[in-house]
């Protein structure tokens, strides 16, 4: 009995019993729907929700939990000796589960059946062959006791389900007759509905809190793990980087962090002055044409994703300087670089800086420009003057939210900064960050429990600590200075 | 109207600072001022009064060229500041304002410190060739402007933790402080309590010995305290302009006399 | 001063030399101002004439026609035209006789290949061009026997000659082609054998194999973005919406409330890397989801949307005065009744606004689809859904990256179309949202 065919039957039932309480609700009061505390809809919702809900926590629970127990039972049986070297008990656990996926695939082909299997001996028959004609291969000889787990695996994840829909339309059928009997006219159902969505919402609302509790669990968790695996403070002093496929690697943060602050720096210098710069021109000096036409096209900047900036870095941007500038200047020869990635950020971040910049300098009150142009001042000088000093606060913490984005962007400098961890002052030399290096440790060849991967999360940790603590002291500058004029 | 006191100052100087003749105001379609002509006089206090919406804050920053930074606005006419003509094309609103100083309705200080505040005038001019000078400005301003010694201790403290008043009579310090031979003031009182009014207005008729003062008020009280003429304007148009005792004692314009006994506005 | 008893008097014509100066510095300043608006304009538009330049070549590919005799000894030699004996014949068999057949056709047209081995000649046309043929047969046995003229994909290389990242030079240094192959080409497309026509199998077929960029499409990303673009929106749109209006219109503002909201500013601008790192770890290691699967990424996208969802539903739902609210308790409503009926269809416009751009963001996203497994060659499109949600996909920007990752300069074009691809998605999108937002949007 498939899942789908469950959530059907559930289906079917909450629609049943809305039309059912609604019709109970109605009738008494002799079909008048005015003497009734809500709205018949609400009677009928009621029951729906007594149905549905409870049965559906039941359900999603014993799909969740059903696997874990099954599992922890049926390895229990396994005996240590049939374990073989160079595997463990998860290893186990997988073949198991694919055995039994493939012998429900051999008798849904037809070539066993019931019967035969439950009296299949592995001390006779082949089980390998058996199983590769339903398409599964395993890695070596079937163990006979791992062969009677995926046997027992099956039987028992057939009854659990067979129980968990017992439950679970039970659950719904209690449900209804438990909303049912309570239906009068004075019930008020309307409340009852409404209390039952207040919680929904409530429930929406904590899913912000899971992210992040889930982002900084997960991320401590296999930290944690690295760091039982290679010393903490070798990671965070070390200056060289230098994973092994084969053990015995280097992994300090230093050079990633290097290379990440460099090409931040360099996109800031180049986004800030032009950023800002757009911004005042724009809204104090362009007319409303140039404004109208100006704007929406700095705007598109922002709505370009950074793939298309990494692949810009990687065959344009990069090429360009390195015919252009490395090379005639012997500066260097590759085409990733520091200034190839940060160029390109820094185009990307032009937007972000110069309408942010812009919000704060409309802020500033236009009476205080009132009092300069009334002192006799030029609009520079009264822009340099009064206006960008009343609104430092809030460009640096602009400044600051650009140096967030651009030390947690990825694709750009995966593109067109290069894969070699450096600690080099040349700008035109490939220098790698951390992002990269989180994405090359997660998608490379090596065990996930090794050093070498688990690195990443622990790379993970420090660049979310370090753009959340750049991001609070922004926001913590931006509304100290907004309280200035409020 | 017995409670109005009347000033019988000396007027000393009774030259023609400021001539208007005139001059129209459109803001975009709306014509917002009609045919003004007047002439403000040196060394005296010239109020503007009348109703809400009549035109007299827009004539006042015609006479800085502060209408200039609104779009859209247009005018007509002659103004003359000493017999030179402000709307000119060889005249630069910079200098223009350097000479015709402005106060503003809402006390604007800079968020900078006092001095900085003072001094940011005469900086940008470059009316002061080192340190000794520019501190000398700045005290001139302020003891000018009756804050000094309110002040003179924290100069560099913040302008805005000042009162309502302080700021006030600070703004009216910064505006003195490039020299200028003519102060606006747009309704300089109404964001202020009636104590720091009555020092504002007592330090308006001690400038008066310096400068031309022109005055917006939405008070008739406060234009019969402080004021030797008075204009009066109605619905864009300027009414009535003569002393300030013979407006508020016997108009020639029935408007003028419907405006002081309350019947309109 | 010039302000004391002697009244000297100041022209305010004719500025002095100290306004001049002024006045030159305020017109260097706004120089600069125009400089930078001209910078980020600049910028903006060699950025998208690059992606052009580069990319509009992956929407016209070179075409071999040729007329093919399906020979029945060579295809169906057992003679029962029964798919599954005729599947033993290969595509090495295929390619052979398509091989033949042009071989066929260059001579019966009076082309000289002598300088050229018949194998060179095979090689003019794509690898694919077999496993395309194939596929016709044997899902058409009766084909077997006619002869039909079929139009097959050029390879590579020539594809290259035809738009310029293949010379004469370069030719002959190439291992996989030679000048004198070119020079045939070149004779085919006189003829007419040969031509270049508008690609739609860019944006429908799947991904191919490094050696064959002729072939790649675009049609599995497509579809695994289109997947993902459903589940965000499926999801980030209730959650964002229900999370909004209890943050907006029910919590009490007390402690708790607000350490939701600064949840919500934070999530909104953690890297999305992070993002992937919190998939992989919850949704496929103790979620046990399988790898790659559009449902993965889905969620991912969704989690880093969300916040994006919530602040734009609260901005529209604080703009809505609270005179609606009043007047909707004022007649009797509940709380709810008078956010659901009143407030909310009140504040759909924006809400809706805010969520298409951030689906719009989303689908350009890359890192963290790359970290939930979205590395490997996907060559299946999934099944349709429920099902194809769990089934190994890929999207738009992550195959962009793949293709960057490949050697052969053929696969820079194949990214770039696809980024004029991806870019022509989001201006779609956003133009619906600016249209939605001037149609619809009060102001109050």
């Amino acid at each position: 009995m498939s899942l789908g065919i469950l959530i059907l039957i559930l289906g079917f039932l909450t629609l049943g019993g809305f039309f059912l309480g609604r019709l109970r609700a109605v009738s008494m009061v002799d079909y008048d729907a005015r003497k009734l505390h809500s709205l018949p809809n609400f009677y009928g919702g009621m029951v729906a929700i007594f149905i549905a809900l409870p049965a559906f926590f039941v359900l999603c629970a014993w799909t969740l939990l059903q696997p874990v127990l099954i599992e922890q039972r049926v390895i229990s049986n396994i005996a240590i000796v049939d374990i073989t070297e160079g595997s463990n008990r998860t290893l186990v656990m997988a073949d198991v589960r694919r055995i039994a996926e493939g012998l429900d695939r051999a008798l849904a082909l037809g070539g066993l059946s019931e019967q035969d299997l439950l009296k299949f001996d592995t001390t006779q028959s082949d089980a390998n062959a058996l199983l590769a004609t339903a398409g599964v291969a395993l890695g070596g000889e079937v163990q006979p006791s791992v062969f009677d787990a995926a046997r027992h695996y099956r039987l028992t994840s057939k009854s659990a389900q067979l129980v968990m829909f017992v439950c679970v339309l039970s659950v719904a059928l209690l449900g209804f007759a438990l909303a049912y009997r309570r239906i009068s006219a004075q019930m008020r159902a309307r409340n009852v509905v409404e209390a039952v969505v207040l919680w929904g919402l409530v429930a929406a609302s904590m899913v912000a809190i899971l992210t992040t509790v889930g982002i900084i669990a997960s991320m401590l968790f296999e930290a944690y793990n690295f760091f039982k695996m290679y010393p903490i403070l070798e990671f965070f002093t070390s200056p060289v980087w230098n994973p092994q496929f084969s053990g015995g690697s280097e992994l300090g943060i230093l050079p990633l962090l290097w290379g990440t602050l460099y090409v931040s720096f360099v996109a800031l210098v180049v986004a800030v002055p032009t950023g800002l710069f757009a911004a005042i021109y724009l809204s104090e000096y362009a007319g409303p044409k140039l404004r109208a036409t100006a704007k929406p096209a700095i705007e598109i900047l922002a709505g370009i994703p950074s793939i298309v900036y990494g692949l810009f870095a990687l065959v344009t941007i990069g090429p360009m300087l390195r015919d252009y500038f490395a090379r005639p200047l012997g500066l260097g020869d590759s085409s990733s670089s520091v200034i190839t990635a940060g160029l390109a950020m820094g185009i990307m971040l032009i937007p972000f800086i110069s309408s942010l910049s812009d919000d704060i300098i409309n802020a500033v009150p236009q009476n205080l420009r009132d009092g300069s142009y009334a002192l006799g001042a030029t609009q520079s000088e009264t822009i340099r003057q009064v206006v960008l000093p009343a609104a430092l606060p809030g460009i640096v913490g602009a400044v600051l939210m650009g140096a967030s984005r651009a030390i947690g962007e990825t694709m750009i400098v995966v593109l067109g900064a290069g894969a070699s961890a450096k600690l080099s002052i040349n700008p035109f030399d490939a220098m790698t960050t951390i992002t990269v290096k989180i994405v090359s440790q997660l998608t490379g060849d090596t065990e996930f429990n090794s050093p070498e991967t688990l690195v990443a999360f622990a790379l993970g940790l420090t660049l979310f600590v370090f753009t959340l603590l750049l991001n609070i002291a922004a926001l913590a500058i931006v509304r100290k200075y907004r309280e200035q004029y409020e | 109207m017995n409670n109005m006191i009347f000033l019988e100052r000396n007027v000393q100087v009774e030259k023609n600072k400021i001539a208007a003749q005139g001059v129209q105001v459109f803001y975009g379609e709306n014509h917002a001022l009609k045919d003004v002509n007047v002439d403000i006089l040196d060394k005296t206090v010239t109020a503007f009064i009348g109703p809400s919406g009549c035109g007299k804050s827009t004539f006042l920053r015609c006479l800085n060229r502060m209408n200039d930074t609104i779009a859209g606005c247009r005018i007509v006419g002659d103004i003359r500041l000493d017999g030179e003509d402000i709307y000119e094309a060889a005249v630069d609103p910079v200098q223009l304002r350097a000479k015709v100083g402005m106060v503003f309705q809402k006390p604007n200080p800079f968020p900078k410190s006092i001095y900085d505040n003072v001094a940011y005038g005469p900086k940008i001019h470059g009316l002061s060739r080192s340190k000794a000078e520019l501190d000398e400005i700045v005290e001139t301003s302020l003891r000018r402007a009756a804050l000094w010694n309110e002040v003179k201790d924290r100069l560099h403290a913040g302008a805005i933790g000042l009162s309502g008043g302080q700021q006030q009579r600070l703004c009216i310090a910064r505006a003195i402080a490039t020299g200028p031979e003519v102060l606006l003031m747009d309704e300089p009182c109404s964001a202020l309590d009636p104590i720091a009014t009555a020092q504002v207005e007592q330090l308006i008729d001690e400038l008066r010995s310096r400068y031309s003062v022109v005055i917006v008020t939405h008070s008739m009280q406060q234009a019969a305290r402080v004021s030797q003429r008075t204009a009066f304007f109605h619905m864009g148009n300027l009414v009535e302009y003569g002393e300030t005792g013979h407006i508020f004692t016997n108009p020639s314009d029935p408007r003028t006399e419907s405006y002081i006994t309350g019947r309109i506005g | 001063m010039t302000n004391d008893a002697k009244a000297t008097f100041t022209s305010i014509k004719n500025p002095d030399a100290r306004t001049k100066k002024r006045n030159a510095a305020e017109k260097r300043f706004r120089a600069y101002g125009l400089l930078a608006v001209a910078v980020s304009v600049v910028a903006l538009l060699f950025l998208l004439s690059s992606i052009w330049t580069k990319g509009s070549g992956a929407f016209y590919q070179t075409y071999l026609t040729v007329p093919v005799t399906m020979s029945a000894e060579k295809l169906d030699p057992k003679g029962n035209r029964d798919p599954d004996e005729m599947k033993k014949v290969t595509t090495i068999g295929y390619s052979k006789l398509i091989a033949q057949n042009l071989i066929d056709q260059l001579a019966v047209n009076g082309l000289d290949t002598s300088n050229v081995s018949d194998k060179n000649i095979a090689k003019l046309l794509s690898s694919e061009s077999a496993a395309t043929l194939r596929n016709q047969v044997l899902a058409d046995p009766k084909l077997v026997g006619q002869t039909q003229i079929f139009t097959f994909l050029a390879s590579g290389r020539i594809d290259g000659y035809f738009k310029g990242r293949v010379t004469m030079e370069s030719a002959a240094l190439d291992n996989n082609t030679s000048p004198a192959q070119l020079v045939i080409a070149d004779e085919m497309k006189n003829i007419g054998i040969l031509s270049i026509k508008f690609n739609w199998k860019f944006l429908s077929a799947p991904d191919a194999s490094e050696l064959r960029p002729e072939a790649a499409g675009l049609g599995v990303a497509i579809l695994g973005s289109a997947y993902m673009m459903l589940v965000v929106l499926g999801l980030a749109l209730p959650l964002g919406v229900a999370a909004s209006i209890y943050l907006e219109e029910f919590a009490t503002k007390n402690r708790w409330t607000d350490v939701i909201e600064v949840n919500v500013s934070n999530l909104a601008a953690v890297p999305s890397i992070v993002f992937g790192i919190l998939g992989l770890a919850i949704f496929i290691n103790i979620g046990g989801l399988p790898q790659s699967a559009s449902i993965v990424g889905g969620l991912v996208l969704t989690l880093m949307t969300l916040p994006t969802v919530i602040i734009s539903t609260r901005a529209s739902l604080q703009a809505v005065p609270p005179s609606i609210r009043d007047g909707a308790l004022a007649v009797g409503a509940s709380k709810m009744q008078s956010v659901f009926h009143h407030v909310l269809p009140l504040a759909m416009p924006g809400i809706m606004t805010g969520t298409i751009i951030g689906v719009a963001r989303a689908l350009g996203e890359t890192a963290p689809l790359l970290l939930i497994g979205m590395v490997a060659f996907v060559r299946d499109f999934p099944a349709s859904p429920p099902s194809g949600f769990f089934d190994p996909a890929t999207a738009l920007p992550v195959q962009v990256y793949q293709w960057t990752q490949r050697a052969d300069p053929a696969f820079t074009e194949r990214a770039s179309g696809a980024i004029i691809v991806l870019l022509g998605f989001l201006l779609v999108l956003n133009s619906v949202a600016i249209f939605l937002r001037s149609r619809f949007e009060r102001r109050w």
